[in-house]
């Protein structure tokens, strides 16, 4: 996975009813956009450092620069 | 089969100036019971909800209490890409329920006996149903005919 500051990983539910999470890419700590990153969830702002496994999948975003 | 391709979740990690209130709150949000615990690239340790339970809450830590007062460590790893049965050997060795997968000594996820054992009721599910078909619908086979 490849992501950079401000795309967005999208966690899917693991039980049935459990949604699924977001969080904000706020750093990368790999290199060439690679894992470890810094992320803020969107349920609950809390921040951490977030290993990506099968079950994340990253939304790009253009960036400005 | 290759132990990270056996990790069912994305790992989630915490510094281990943070406090274990924070660790509490990640666990709860991310239905999670452990969190590595890493220093700028370096897996130093992991945090479990047992370790909070333990080692925080019972001693009566208070709730700014920094992680790598609970953590345990040092850490049981595993390759990434070791065979998964190198794991369970680890686990029944080690006695414990969680085991951090490295790549070139950097944590990239969190292996579980649930994991395992999600695993394998789905392997001895497929093993069984020829055989719960073969007692439930059984085929008689056709009488040999008789000779003379």
């Amino acid at each position: 996975m490849r992501a950079s500051v401000g795309d967005r990983i999208i966690i899917r539910g693991h039980r049935v009813g459990e949604p699924d999470r977001d969080c904000e890419v706020l750093e990368v700590r790999g290199p060439d956009g690679s894992a470890p990153y810094v992320v803020r969830w969107g349920d609950s702002g809390h921040e951490c450092l977030f290993f990506p496994g099968t079950d994340a999948t990253v939304q790009h975003y253009e960036h400005a620069n | 089969m290759r132990t990270i391709d056996a990790v069912r979740r994305s790992g989630i990690g915490i510094g281990p100036e943070r406090t274990v209130r924070d660790a509490a709150a990640l666990m709860e949000q991310s239905g999670i019971g452990s969190l590595a615990v890493v220093s700028g690239e370096r897996l130093v340790g992991i945090v479990t909800d047992r370790d909070l339970v333990r080692r925080a809450l019972a001693p009566g830590l208070p709730h700014d209490a920094r992680v790598d007062a609970v953590m345990t460590m040092p850490v049981v790893t595993i390759a990434a890409d070791a065979d998964l049965h190198d794991a369970f050997a680890l686990f029944r060795t080690h006695g414990i329920r969680r085991l951090a997968v490295v790549r070139d000594e950097q944590f990239v996820g969190m292996i579980t006996v649930d994991d395992l054992l999600v695993d394998l009721a789905g392997d001895l599910a497929d093993l069984a149903r020829p055989v719960t078909a073969e007692i439930l619908f059984a085929q008689r086979d056709a009488a040999v005919p008789a000779t003379t």
